[in-house]
């Protein structure tokens, strides 16, 4: 009885210290380290399955699939070499703007490697943890979209809350004409609400809802779901909007790491207008000087606003890993 | 350890905590049994004396980290789960095993609620009920858990 109750007590402190400090946060993290290959183990026969699965598909299928791949890497090429002209046209109209905002943000490939045994919550663990530089509240996406951020970081793993998840709101914002609205999860795989629309805004079944990065948690612009239902209620005070997301958040297997640029907006401006003043006086020194320097003699696009110049790893298309 | 083959009841402890994060099919996941806790009133029942509380505690602050709720939380109810059967080991042992079942209903619902409370202080509001179904499937699951581990401990002579 006397164990009972100072295990009790002890159990309820832990809880409430977890709950209000940040002091257990790194035992958490350790103990993590030690138990989250309970989860490799026991998705091990499923891998195994698959493996062998793999091993044994057909010639026949494996050309097929070759086929198509080859199809669509094609595709994808001529898709690439318009977004290379694209992005640079982009780069070049953003300095011209002085606004130096990414155009391509750094990434990480995660592989899924648990999902949370709590039916009620909607997160996933994936491979990736503080010793690749994942952070906490870091954005994750899939090929299709936006999934949802990361939680707890623990060495080797880290948990990942996606969009549907009830405690989770993102700020989104209609991609036809830029309505703002706030997308909370459902508990439901398939959908998302949308919050305080009023009755007469303008969004219908279709729409795109896009990342607005007003939280600044999220990058701008990553499509979070699509429009599937929009109920006008007569007796409420707003209209109910119902969206699907564009993730295929229970299917993925592989995801993507976003690390964007953390600046808030003002010092990304600031900075970019100093890196354009710097680069427009070493301009005109290099004008008033009589012979010219062959270290500034390198194109004028390649050397001023920082950001948009960041070398950006070209990410590794999670599209094998959608099916 | 040696003579008394206490492994076999450690062993069984890690395939608990293995068991309750396997991956299940979505709709079976609401249901998932209390495989640890299952595990645990077992060797309470016929060992009594090798089960030690603060080990089940710390088997709870495992599930906390690996379920990655609140610290404590598990802990609170395995713990829970573990006083009561030990308080009524002397007399559940002697019922068959469908009145095992039914006590077993009744502790774990317990232990469910007490979660299903801590959960909702902590903020994630389980929608329904069905937070009890997984103490129904344990019930149901207790008679052939119950088989399986005599027919362990009787072959490797655990006492």
């Amino acid at each position: 009885m006397v164990r009972l109750l100072v295990l009790a007590v002890l159990a309820a402190t832990l809880m409430v210290v977890d709950a209000r400090f940040e002091v257990l946060k790194p035992v958490r993290s350790q103990l993590g380290l030690v138990l989250m290959p309970f989860y490799g183990l026991a998705d091990l026969p499923v891998r195994l399955w698959d493996g062998i699965n793999q091993q044994f598909s057909s010639r026949s299928e494996l050309l097929a699939e070759n086929e198509k791949l080859k199809a669509e890497a094609l595709l994808m090429q001529r898709r690439l070499q318009k977004l290379a002209t694209l992005t640079e046209q982009n780069v070049r109209l953003r300095e011209l703007l002085n606004s130096a905002e990414l155009v391509d943000e750094k990434v990480l490939v995660g592989e899924l490697i648990g999902v949370d045994p709590n039916p009620f919550t909607h997160r996933i663990l994936i491979d990736k943890g503080e010793r690749d530089g994942v952070f906490l509240g870091q954005p994750v996406l899939d090929a299709r979209g936006l999934m949802g951020q990361v939680v707890e970081v623990m060495p080797y793993t880290a948990r990942v809350l996606l969009l549907t998840d009830t405690t989770h709101s993102i700020p989104v914002q209609v991609n036809r004409n830029g309505l703002r609205a706030i997308a909370v999860g459902t508990g439901n795989p398939e959908r998302l609400e949308l919050r305080h629309v009023a009755d007469t805004a303008d969004i219908k079944e279709g729409d795109l809802l896009v990342s607005s990065g007003m939280g600044q948690r999220f990058p701008a612009g990553y499509p979070v779901a699509v429009v599937n239902e929009v109920i006008h209620d007569s007796g409420q005070p707003f209209s109910i909007v119902r969206a699907v997301p564009t993730a295929a958040l229970n299917r993925t297997r592989y995801m993507l790491l976003v690390f964007s640029d953390l600046r808030s907006p003002e010092q990304r401006a600031s900075e970019a207008a100093q890196a354009q003043e710097a680069h427009d006086r070493e301009l005109a020194e290099q004008a008033k000087s009589p012979a010219p320097s062959s270290a500034a003699g390198t194109a004028p696009g390649a050397a001023s606003a920082p950001a948009p110049s960041a070398p950006s790893r070209p990410a590794p298309a999670g599209t094998g890993g959608a099916r | 350890m040696g003579e008394h083959n206490g492994w076999l009841i450690w062993a069984s402890y890690l395939a608990g905590l293995l068991l309750s994060v396997a991956p299940m099919p979505g709709f079976m996941e609401v249901g998932r049994p209390l495989w640890l806790a299952m595990f645990i009133t077992y060797w309470i029942l016929a060992v009594p004396q090798r089960v030690s509380m603060t080990v089940i505690w710390l088997l709870g602050l495992a599930m906390d980290v690996l379920y990655g709720v609140l610290l404590g939380q598990h802990a609170l109810t395995l713990t829970l789960i573990a006083f009561l059967m030990l308080t009524l080991q002397q007399r559940v042992r002697m019922f068959p095993l469908w009145q095992q079942s039914l006590v077993l209903l009744v502790v774990f619902g317990l232990a469910q609620l007490v979660q299903l409370w801590l959960n909702a202080l902590a903020g994630n509001r389980p929608p329904t009920l069905a937070f009890l179904l997984p103490a129904l499937v344990s019930a149901l699951l207790w008679p052939w858990v119950f088989t399986a581990l005599r027919s362990l401990r009787l072959r490797f002579n655990v006492n």
